[in-house]
């Protein structure tokens, strides 16, 4: 069943390209791996997936809806979004920063109602963050904010995830937690799409890569089949070598490409 | 995770004490025993008319004014994740005094009473517009926005100042702009009522909106507010609310700056929860600098803007100050 | 205040009228209370100019004497534009405005306030010796002393107590010419305080002293107030229904002939109050 469709993605900036005639088709339970060179188009491809960048051209469907129509809050309930480097602007706790994530469930007025309780502590506990719980979001590390964040996306049981850069600043181990958190969603059933550069991480646990150059996508499919040096000379111009396979794969590289 | 619900309670506590202050205490010595007789049977006798005709109605405008002063402050702060953020700042008090100023000027408000409040409003509202129009592009372009249009609305007043029809009718506008509550009946309230109540209930309406802003705007987005409604209906609530207040009173500054800082720490910093908070608080702020300037004898009137002013400007500095320890 | 004598610059001397004195011609006003003495003392062709406020107060007195009179602002170019031989002024004139007047050879003349009627009428002898017209003065001093004879001899009343209001910040007290018309009309200003001019007084403090009537000058040409009728708290207007006495202002403000007749109007007004006190 498909879930995520986008059809000639075309978005213009100044007389630039930023996306041509981008096309694709997501399906659920799957872990997409987004990658490309800086500039490559990757953040504003993921903006207009989550439906908050309007294209110049073509449209995306999620289950066959247009984005373009829908209604926000039902939206909101259905897809979570993570911007690059996101930031907490009051020194609110880590508690009530991923208690945001579920706004669109919530009634104009009051707090939060009690059911809502154990899912919070859910999202909490499962990105590490329950010694934090109380302290204020500004006072985090890089990583431990990464990590609420991607708390406060979970918290709302969102059937997609898009995710821009969510490991990026990420010391090792959480690194590998979080990929391998974004992995178990997508065998829940989820559709995750996440912008990465660490691709050892990602050909270890994602299912598909999509790889964008200068607005173009050059390729999209399993990643065991996609991920080829070939590929890599053509998204990032370097050498690279690819080896061993699943759990083990190893993405090296090595030197700029001639 | 339930909120808790001291905060509200605690400003609800010292706003009813300081009305019953402002009942209690005025130039002319009412006992308490009177007080309470006055409020009962009014009419009866003299204390009875000082407490219901003049401090009673002045106490309810201190609150309708106060109130929405600080959720305006409390809202405005939250939308532009600033805490220097309030009415004053965005060009919305000075819009407002001088569409009041302009009706006083041409002689409409004799004509036609609700011409001041309303022209109080239009000017807010459209000087809020005008801020949000020219200061698109982040905080300090708003802000930036916000200095430039209560400029030009200050050169306006200069300008009816300037050709005011005679020096008692300069000395008056100047006056009158340095605010007061003093004179005030219950024909002010209800002329200026209607257009706060519905002020503040678009304001009240913002909880969710500002909680969702403390992730940026992108994230809030994504969360399903709508943020160009959002910034359309604080600018109509701020201008409802501040525009019909200032048309009344005059402009009094700072407590929409005071209030909702004052708020902040106590519910955790949760823009929403400073909400129904800084309402409160700012009507009990409003209400004690009214018993200042009606305590303190002096020569001519201490107007209520002055005393707001004196407190609040040295308020700020310490706000700055501490900011820039704090900031990155 | 009322010390401060005339003081005359230039080479005319004014002070009394010699026979080969000859009369200005063309006399600029500089000061709304000199606009009206003005008026009053000489025919128009005389009159050079008079201030932008003095029609308001021409309409209240003597209505149309103004008609046709240029009008100045109190610059340096009015001075310089209207070439006058004579310039009347209030207490402070500019010294911009004391330099022009010598470099054209115009003699100024410094009108004092008037807070008493003998300050007027001393201002009527000082005013008509300069503009060459002592006998029309003197006409104007006696229709005054007429005024307050018929005032004296009025049967004496139990005094009214009352209050100039028009809005809490600015009310007359004792040491000005309001004053002492309610003075003069047998009435008691429970705003007099001991060498206070003009005070602020709460609205609070109005009701508790139980004042028989107010006092109303709005609509003078100083006093116009931008507020108007709104500026009346409604339970003054309740309370004081049928007790307000109106007035026109110009006579309180400026020290004319016609504040004693002013005196003389308030006393029949009080008069007129009917007999039952505001309720207690």
């Amino acid at each position: 069943m498909t879930i995520l469709t986008a059809e000639g993605l075309t978005v213009e900036r100044g007389g630039r390209v930023i996306l041509d005639d981008v096309s694709f088709s997501l399906d659920a339970g799957t872990f997409v791996a987004l990658v490309g060179a800086n500039g490559a188009g990757k953040s504003t491809l993921l903006s207009v997936l989550a439906g908050l960048l309007k294209p110049d051209r073509g449209g995306v469907l999620l289950d066959g809806a247009p984005l373009a129509g829908a209604d926000r809050r039902e939206l909101a309930r259905r897809r979570a979004f993570l911007p690059q480097n996101p930031r907490a602007e009051w020194p609110i706790s880590v508690e009530r920063l991923v208690a945001l994530g579920l706004t669109p469930q919530l009634p104009a007025f009051g707090g939060l109602p009690g059911g809502f309780e154990p899912r919070l502590t859910d999202a909490i506990a499962v990105c590490d963050l329950i010694p934090q719980r109380l302290q204020p979001a500004t006072t985090l590390s890089g990583g431990e904010l990464a990590r609420a964040m991607l708390a406060r996306a979970l918290v709302g049981d969102p059937e997609v995830l898009i995710a821009d850069e969510p490991i990026t600043g990420l010391d090792p181990r959480h690194a590998i937690d979080t990929v391998a958190r974004l992995h178990t969603l997508a065998a829940d059933g989820k559709l995750v799409i996440a912008a990465v550069h660490d691709l050892t991480l990602a050909a270890r646990s994602a299912t598909h890569l999509m790889a964008l150059r200068e607005g173009r996508l050059v390729a999209f499919g399993p990643i065991t089949e996609v991920l080829t040096p070939d590929l890599l000379r053509r998204v990032f111009d370097v050498e690279a070598r690819v080896s061993g396979d699943g759990r083990e794969t190893l993405v090296d590289f090595l030197a700029p490409a001639v | 995770m339930t909120p808790s619900r001291w905060p509200t309670a605690i400003a609800f506590l010292v706003l009813a004490l300081a009305v019953a202050a402002s009942l209690f205490l005025g130039r002319v010595n009412v006992s308490p025993a009177e007080v309470i007789q006055g409020l009962l049977s009014p009419g009866a006798s003299l204390a009875g008319l000082v407490v219901t005709e003049l401090r009673l109605p002045r106490a309810v405008l201190a609150i309708l004014v106060g109130a929405s002063l600080g959720l305006s402050g409390a809202v405005l702060q939250g939308l532009l994740r600033n805490p220097l953020a309030e009415p004053g700042l965005l060009g919305v008090s000075n819009g407002a005094a001088l569409g009041a100023v302009l009706s006083i000027y041409f002689g409409l408000s004799q004509a036609f009473p609700l011409a001041t409040p309303l022209l109080g409003l239009v000017g807010a509202v459209g000087a809020g517009a005008m801020t949000f129009a020219f200061g698109r592009g982040g905080t300090l372009s708003l802000i930036l926005a916000g200095s430039a249009v209560s400029g030009l609305a200050l050169a306006f007043l200069a300008l009816a100042l300037n050709f005011a029809p005679n020096p008692y009718a300069a000395y008056e506008m100047n006056i009158w702009m340095l605010g007061t509550l003093s004179e005030k009946s219950w024909d002010h309230i209800l002329l200026a009522a209607p257009f706060i109540a519905l002020g503040l209930g678009i304001l009240a309406t913002m909880g969710r909106a500002v909680d969702a802003l403390t992730l940026g705007e992108v994230q809030a987005r994504s969360l399903g507010i709508d943020l160009d409604r959002t910034r359309i209906l604080t600018l109509l609530g701020v201008g409802l609310s501040v525009g019909a207040a200032t048309s009344v009173t005059g402009s009094i500054g700072f407590i929409g700056l005071v209030a909702p800082h004052l708020v902040r720490p106590f519910v955790g910093h949760q823009p929403g929860r400073t909400l129904l908070p800084s309402a409160l608080l700012g009507a009990a702020l409003l209400i004690c600098a009214d018993i200042v300037t009606r305590l303190l004898t002096t020569q001519n009137e201490l107007r209520l803007g002055v005393v707001t002013s004196l407190i609040g400007a040295p308020f700020f500095f310490w706000l700055v100050l501490r900011l820039r320890k704090v900031a990155p | 205040m009322g010390a401060a004598a005339a003081v005359l610059l230039a080479s005319q001397p004014a002070a009394a009228a010699p026979s080969g004195y000859a009369k200005p011609q063309r006399i600029l006003s500089m000061n709304l209370c000199a606009d009206m003495l003005l008026l009053e003392l000489v025919p128009k062709p005389r009159i050079a100019a008079v201030t932008y406020l003095a029609h308001d107060g021409a309409e209240a007195l003597f209505p149309g004497a103004d008609a046709g009179i240029a009008i100045n602002h109190g610059t340096a170019e009015d001075i310089i534009n209207l070439k006058p031989d004579l310039i009347l002024a209030g207490a402070f004139s500019t010294p911009l405005t004391r330099r022009l007047a010598k470099a054209i050879g115009a003699p100024i003349v410094e009108v004092p306030d008037a807070t008493s009627f003998d300050d007027i009428r001393r201002n009527l002898h000082q005013v008509g010796a300069a503009v060459g017209e002592p006998a029309r003065a003197e006409t104007l001093v006696a229709r005054m002393d007429a005024d307050l004879a018929a005032l004296a001899a009025l049967p004496a009343r139990p005094p009214v107590r009352v209050i100039a209001w028009s809005g809490g910040d600015s009310v007359p007290g004792k040491e000005t010419l309001s004053g002492r018309i309610i003075e003069a009309a047998g009435a008691v200003n429970i705003a007099a305080r001991p060498g206070q001019t003009y005070g602020a007084i709460d609205v609070e403090e109005l009701l508790a002293a139980r004042p028989d009537a107010l006092l109303y000058g709005g609509g003078g040409p100083l006093k116009a107030s931008v507020r108007g009728e709104e500026g009346q708290h409604r339970v003054l207007r309740r309370l004081y229904a049928g007790r307000r006495i109106v007035y026109s202002d110009i006579a309180h403000t400026c020290g004319l002939p016609q504040s004693a007749r002013s005196a003389l109007d308030l006393r029949r007004a009080l008069d007129a109050l009917p007999e039952q006190r505001v309720a207690r």
